[in-house]
């Protein structure tokens, strides 16, 4: 199983950071985008983005191949990476 | 005999609250809507309440914990991380906002006002997990 992982995550966050903390225990690769830290016009785009995928503007947001994952969930976690 | 009772303005919730028999001029209080400490003002025939301590992490550490007691809200193991995110908008973005929210406006200055408004007692806890029922 080797899909891609994306992370959308707020820096103040701390379900978010325990995402993160997740990923880096199982020493899983993943591209992350801490959205309060991009400038203004990106962070529009970017959380207009996440709208359109999830539906709101909540974090974490991990995107596993089709599998989406919003808020820090673990047992999700486990099941969408075969862990 | 008047009924324009006297009150006073929190900056933080912008609540306007009532204001108690024997308060003076310098007096330090509690609003009791958000639990921010203010020290009381005259100013033009009104009051206004000036944070004390404002924009510091014991600030934000009095209030939560001032509103958690007039709530019955407890706290989790996720308190200390919380708080680091409250420090963490307060520096970037300028106040104290939901740490899992990107909205920085007065009304989600923590405790936000879906919290003041029941939000933990619908959901058992605040957006970002700070208060629990």
């Amino acid at each position: 199983m080797e899909e891609k992982i994306k992370v959308y995550a707020l820096s103040t966050c701390p379900y978010c950071k325990r995402t993160k903390r997740f990923l880096d225990e199982h020493k899983l690769a993943y591209d992350c985008t801490d959205v309060d830290l991009l400038d203004d016009d990106k962070q529009d785009a970017v959380l207009e983005e996440i709208e359109s995928i999830t539906g709101r503007r909540s974090f974490p947001v991990v995107i596993i191949g089709k599998e989406i994952i919003v808020g820090h969930d673990e047992e999700r976690l486990r099941r969408a990476l075969g862990l | 005999m008047t009924d324009a009772h006297e009150r006073v303005y929190c900056p933080v919730c912008q609540a306007n609250f009532m204001f108690v028999d024997g308060w003076r001029d310098g007096d330090t209080v509690v609003c009791p809507v958000c639990g921010q400490r203010l020290t009381l003002r005259a100013k033009d025939g009104s009051w206004v309440g000036d944070r004390v301590d404002p924009m510091t992490e014991e600030e934000i550490r009095d209030r939560v914990e001032n509103f958690a007691k007039f709530r019955g809200y407890r706290f989790t193991d996720v308190k200390d991380e919380v708080i680091e995110g409250l420090v963490g908008k307060q520096k970037r973005f300028g106040d104290f906002y939901c740490p899992c929210r990107m909205l920085h406006m007065p009304d989600y200055q923590c405790p936000c006002r879906p919290t003041r408004g029941g939000d933990v007692e619908r959901s058992g806890r605040c957006h970002c997990g700070l208060f629990w029922k």
